[in-house]
């Protein structure tokens, strides 16, 4: 009896990994299958969108296929990329794309009903959408969302919906904002959708606003802001933003031998200063700049630091 | 007929470019990853190579196989995210005729392939 019942459960034990295995194989089958469907829809979406802007068309074009499941996720997915990758493009054409094939609403939908990183995702397609002032106020509710990522992008989508409130919306942004923040609203400045005025925002009492100041004077290679960049190094409250400074100043290769960098130096961290002397490296300063900027153990480090760079750079 | 080769790992770049640089009456070559572009660059004498990337810095030298030959050496277009005057000045140095950054103003960049292929010689 012990016996029979052994057997029987071993049998359903194997019943049931055979049964896990094949719907997991089956799943990923039907996923892969999904995935191919989506590339080819995508590059037929490209083609229709690439030849309606090339063309100079007026009328929406037609997309095949649009009302099947996922197909408008993938040509928002196409519409955003293109937004990413190009500029100069016929901004009222692909506005009407969005409006004809409901991809706002689509896209508020799947907003609501998803949450995390599905919803920071679907949120950062919606802001490259160049979305209007309805859809920024829609997704207000999201800028107190408990994820940081869903919060960001809430702010990115107001932020293309309204320009004029960039300032505004940046300031008011509670948490400093990291690198990948910035590189995100700098990346909406090099698509021309927010103004790129340095100088207000490294004069900006706002930390955030000051921050992608010199974000920007980093980005676009900006020598006249050294003067402002200096001050900041000599003189900002926020330690973050005083190292940020030099870092700039180390970017654009500018002499570091200042009175105002030499005291921000000297408040800096260990791992801070380590930092820097790695962006020194990478930006092929000489050993000679550093006896008065670096003590004795330091300038050893640059010194294999730079050794690594230039192997790097003569036999890669 | 000219000939171009684009060349990038990204999918998406590979085709918005070929379909921005559709109508210029040229074949257009878009190999799937960077390895079989080499071969084909190796193979194919191209009028002009498109280097879509990431990182500009690899294998500018790689593309110049034929002005080792004494044959013309196809002009190279660079589009990379990288801004910055040393990547820039470094890849031209390489032997790069264009260099544009991401994001890319399609018609200009078509307006740029035309008028190098107006240059040369069929």
């Amino acid at each position: 009896m012990m016996h029979d019942l052994a057997l029987l459960c071993c049998a359903a034990e194997a019943a049931l990994v055979v049964g896990l295995v094949a719907a997991a194989a089956v799943l990923r089958l039907r996923r892969g299958r999904r995935a191919q469907r989506d590339a080819a829809l995508g590059r037929l979406y490209l083609r229709i969108v690439m030849h309606g802007l090339l063309t100079g068309m007026r009328r929406v074009p037609a997309f095949p296929r649009i009302g099947r499941t996922g197909a408008r996720g993938v040509l928002a997915q196409v519409l955003a990329r293109l937004a990413s990758a190009a500029y100069g493009l016929d901004a009222g054409l692909l506005r009407r794309i969005v409006r004809t094939a409901e991809l706002e609403p689509y896209l508020l939908r799947r907003i609501r009903r998803s949450g995390g990183v599905r919803r920071a995702r679907y949120l950062s397609l919606l802001a490259r959408l160049a979305p209007d002032a309805a859809v920024g106020a829609a997704v207000a509710r999201y800028a107190s969302d408990r994820s940081r990522s869903v919060r960001f992008a809430a702010c990115l989508v107001q932020l293309a919906a309204d320009p004029s409130q960039a300032l505004r919306l940046l300031a008011c942004w509670p948490e400093p904002l990291t690198a990948y923040e910035l590189a995100a609203v700098a990346s909406m400045l090099r698509r021309g959708m927010l103004p790129v005025a340095y100088e207000p925002l490294l004069a900006s009492p706002h930390r955030n606003l000051r921050s992608l100041g010199l974000c920007i004077v980093r980005q676009f290679g900006i020598e006249e802001a050294e003067e402002a960049l200096l001050r900041i190094a000599a003189s900002d409250a926020v330690p973050e933003i005083g190292c940020e400074a030099v870092r700039t100043l180390c970017a654009l290769q500018r002499p570091l031998c200042r009175s105002g960098v030499l005291r921000r130096l000297r408040s800096m961290g260990r791992a801070e200063r380590r930092a820097l002397l790695r962006c020194m490296a990478a930006e092929g300063y000489a050993s000679d700049a550093l006896p008065e900027l670096f003590d004795r153990d330091e300038r050893l480090c640059y010194e294999s630091l730079v050794g690594s760079y230039k192997c790097e750079l003569v036999c890669p | 007929m000219y000939r171009i080769l684009i060349v990038s790992d990204d999918p998406f770049l590979r085709d918005m470019v070929r379909f921005a640089l559709d109508g210029l009456g040229a074949e257009i070559r878009t190999p799937g990853d960077r390895s079989e572009a080499l071969r084909l660059a190796r193979r194919v004498l191209f009028d002009l190579v498109l280097v879509l990337a990431a990182c500009p810095y690899a294998d500018c030298e790689a593309m110049l196989p034929r002005r080792q030959r004494g044959m013309r050496r196809p002009r190279i277009f660079f589009v990379a995210w990288q801004h910055s005057e040393h990547a820039v000045l470094s890849v031209l140095d390489g032997g790069v005729d264009q260099y544009m950054t991401f994001p890319v103003n399609l018609q200009r960049l078509r307006l740029k392939v035309a008028e190098c292929l107006n240059t040369l010689n069929p």
